[in-house]
């Protein structure tokens, strides 16, 4: 009965948590450039976090590790200070970009600029780290979010040709803009694997004491949860190209995208957009400043935990409070969100294999995972994903920032 | 045991099993009989900086000894006072009364301690 409580919770969550900026802008995006086309990249990504998430929360029941302190163990502190760098970096350009999207749905409520909203959003977000207990808000946070299942709704009233759906899961050349399609790509399948969620969740599934016996559990959280969230970007992508590219939209300002929701459900849908849009980027941003937090922490041999009050674990308090400084000082001086948004997920798909391989050692050492090492597919599967999307990177990047 | 794998970089707790820090590194006793043994861990961020640059070591041996902060070494724990545990090393000390957690007092002291709330 617990363990049937504890897996729909952890897939509501997960359903409620998967959307934030990056899904929607790049989705959103895809669909009004290329229609369809470009859906076998949400299914790429989401299978790529499938897969990650299942490892993150085997490799922590059975080894009882967080992955940063693993990966610290395992490959020395020159290694992981090289992850500790790369990661903060693209990481603050997300939350800059998760904190504007809170910001832009403020805005479209309030007429109020979203700049100005920066240090106000900025402070709710660490009150509520600084005050609350880490793990109801986090998943409070994330049932709200399920505001955003409002996009399959959109989608399923839309009556979209689902054979035509279907075809755009098999990946095909782009006709035109062939730079545009591979960078959105990209964007696409570093979306649905930020905001790094997998360290994050090892955290989880320590505090929760997780042993063998989740094995289960876990492997139906990341596979449901995951999958649902997924149609969820799906559902944004199909919207998209139903609505946008008919009218010759191509998501160039952020003030494009309620058109998304009201042009089905009306006035409605523009709340129901900015609510969505803020709660699922507030969501986000909650869970980047922690897992920053959490991530050095756990690297630097600190205390750590949902718990802790800031005077136990100062130094603990001081990395996500300077974090979110930090992310909000770059949205407030005014980086457009938007292009943030689609150059941090690209440079998060670049910068996967930094992160993820020294993962999958972990996850084929038996001195951590005993018996529960991965299989060949769950090798194969993450090394592909993870590998193509770093090719198309390093390809696509420079592409869309000097070809224009 | 593999010093480097089983050792180095891994989680130390304390008396209480709260997190004091990683081994940042090993001191080796060499004796006329014998082969060598491991007499100290070492605990602290100049260890850990030395091992990544030793122009970063000096850079912050020098910005130490500027706060007065600590002498030109890391936090020592003999290793006679060291359990190793599946996964961690449980030191007999306490950690609050060791320079491991001299940065973590001085943030709590200087900033965190002074926002209401904490």
């Amino acid at each position: 009965m617990k363990k049937a409580f504890e897996i729909a919770l952890g897939i509501v969550t997960s359903i409620g948590g998967f959307l934030e900026i990056g899904s929607l802008t790049t989705a959103a995006q895809a669909g009004a450039e290329f229609g369809y086309q470009l859906a076998w990249a949400i299914v790429l990504g989401g299978l790529c976090v499938i897969f990650l998430i299942e490892q993150s929360g085997r490799f922590a029941a059975v080894s009882k590790h967080t992955i940063p302190s693993a990966i610290r163990e395992r490959f020395g502190v020159r290694y992981y200070t090289l992850l500790l760098v790369t990661l903060v970096l693209v990481v603050l350009l997300v939350l800059a970009a998760e904190i504007g999207g809170v910001c832009i749905a403020l805005e479209l409520l309030t007429g109020v600029s979203y700049q100005w909203w920066a240090l106000p959003v900025a402070f709710v977000l660490w009150l509520l780290l600084w005050k609350g207990t880490f793990g109801f808000i986090e998943k409070g946070v994330s049932l709200l979010g399920l505001v955003t299942v409002v996009f399959i709704v959109a989608a399923l009233k839309l009556h979209p040709s689902w054979g035509e759906v279907a075809s755009g899961a098999l990946p095909t050349l782009p006709g035109h803009d062939k730079a545009h399609y591979w960078f959105i790509a990209v964007s696409i399948i570093g979306a649905s694997i930020t905001p790094y969620l997998f360290f994050f969740y090892s955290s989880g599934a320590i505090e929760d004491k997780w042993d063998e016996d989740y094995i289960g559990t876990n492997r139906a959280i990341a596979g449901l949860g995951m999958s649902f969230g997924a149609l969820i970007a799906i559902a944004v992508l199909i919207v998209a190209a139903l609505v946008l590219l008919p009218q010759g939209i191509k998501v160039e300002h952020y003030s494009q995208l309620p058109q998304l929701l009201t042009s089905v459900f009306g006035y409605w849908g523009f709340i129901l957009f900015a609510a969505s849009l803020g709660i699922a980027c507030f969501g986000a941003a909650q869970e980047i400043s922690l897992e920053v937090a959490y991530f050095v922490a756990q690297g630097y041999g600190w205390n750590w935990g949902e718990n802790v009050r800031p005077k136990k674990e100062a130094r603990f308090s001081l990395v996500y409070t300077v974090v979110i400084v930090l992310g909000a000082g770059l949205t407030a001086v005014g980086l457009d969100p938007l292009k943030l948004t689609v150059l941090s997920m690209a440079l998060t798909a670049a910068t996967l294999p930094v992160s993820v391989v020294p993962f999958l050692f972990l996850m084929n050492d038996r001195s951590y995972v005993q018996e529960y090492t991965n299989g060949f597919i769950s090798n194969a599967v993450v090394l592909f994903i993870v590998g193509l999307s770093f090719i198309l990177a390093i390809v696509s990047i420079p592409l869309q920032i000097f070809g224009g | 045991m593999d010093l480097f794998r089983d050792i180095l970089d891994k989680q130390i707790i304390d008396h209480d099993q709260r997190p004091m820090g990683k081994v940042d590194g090993l001191v080796l006793e060499f004796t006329d009989e014998g082969p060598p043994r491991v007499a100290y861990v070492e605990v602290g961020v100049l260890t850990q900086a030395r091992r990544l640059h030793p122009r970063l070591g000096r850079w912050v041996a020098r910005w130490l000894k500027k706060r007065g902060l600590e002498t030109d070494e890391s936090f020592r724990i003999p290793w006679a006072k060291l359990v190793p545990m599946s996964n961690a090393l449980a030191a007999a000390v306490d950690a609050e009364e060791t320079p491991v957690m001299s940065l973590e007092r001085w943030v709590r002291r200087h900033i965190v301690g002074r926002i209401p709330g904490a």
